[in-house]
């Protein structure tokens, strides 16, 4: 059930970015108890969900893959993680999310997503009585993050 | 950004006018990063935006017209779509205009529509020639 509920969201992640960045992806499912860690500047995008699965899914892109992500579409150089950039970046999450919900609806789940937030931190978030499930979503241009928390 | 032809639905003067949506949202992309001051770009965005707030409704019309002369099930949901750009466009831009011009939400919203666009037309706008396609009334 668990691993059901994340395929959405990895799905519509390998579909937009072959679609939209001409990227293939594969995806490894990581257990809760693993650490993501490592040393790289990250950006998070979380997009709360509402309805009948309500909680919150939460992307994190490497700073290196998110500049290389806007340099594709836009056929530009980027060296800095500005508004510009952001706001792209939240574009591109709120696509995967919106994806995700007609993933979620095809297992009988009514869902909507609330506007992306940029978070710079989720250290110290509560997560008691949460459930949590994780995916790394694979490209040639880095290894994107997805964590989807839902109510117990 | 990079016209592709893989991004034509086959209908000439719907790419025709994808081509050119590209074509000046790049041009008002580079202005928005070009180097120079806010004070000497914000002229020509505010003219690229203002063709582009006009040109959006004219072509979502357009292509809406299509999908209704092919029958294409699913255009109430593509309207809706077209309608909730429409309106955050519109939002924007008197936003923009009521805090004097300021650089910063013009940024955002570039980084927000270059985004929009390809999706749209690499996904949305590709199911429309798909459907086209199946029933066999592409021109």
């Amino acid at each position: 059930m668990s691993k059901d509920l994340l395929a959405p969201f990895s799905n519509a992640a390998s579909q937009t970015f072959k679609l939209m960045l001409d990227l293939d992806v594969t995806t490894d499912m990581v257990e809760t108890s693993e650490s993501l860690h490592d040393n790289k500047e990250k950006i998070g995008i979380v997009i709360e969900i509402t309805g009948d699965l309500a909680g919150e899914v939460m992307y994190s892109f490497p700073k290196d893959t998110t500049l290389e992500m806007v340099k594709i579409m836009s056929g530009m150089e980027f060296s800095e993680i500005d508004e510009f950039v952001k706001s792209a970046l939240g574009e591109i999450a709120n696509i995967i999310s919106g994806n995700a919900m007609t993933g979620l609806s095809q297992n009988q789940l009514s869902c909507d997503i609330r506007p992306p937030q940029i978070v710079e931190s989720r250290e110290g978030a509560n997560t008691e009585g949460c459930s949590i499930q994780r995916a790394k979503v694979k490209t040639a241009i880095g290894d994107v993050e997805l964590n989807l928390r839902t109510g117990s | 950004m990079i016209w592709k032809e893989k991004y034509k639905i086959g209908v000439p003067e719907i790419d025709g006018q994808h081509e050119e949506l590209f074509a000046r949202v790049t041009t008002f992309v580079q202005t928005l990063r070009s180097d120079k001051p806010w004070e000497d770009k914000v002229a020509k965005v505010n003219e690229t935006l203002e063709f582009m707030k006009d040109y959006v409704v004219t072509h979502f019309q357009d292509e809406e017209a299509y999908q209704a002369e092919i029958g294409y099930p699913y255009l109430e949901k593509h309207r809706e779509v077209h309608n909730n750009m429409v309106a955050y466009v519109a939002a924007v831009s008197e936003e923009y205009e009521k805090e004097g011009y300021k650089e910063e939400l013009m940024q955002q919203f570039g980084g927000r529509l270059l985004a929009w666009l390809i999706n749209h037309v690499v996904a949305e706008d590709q199911k429309i020639a798909e459907y086209a396609r199946s029933k066999e009334v592409t021109q």
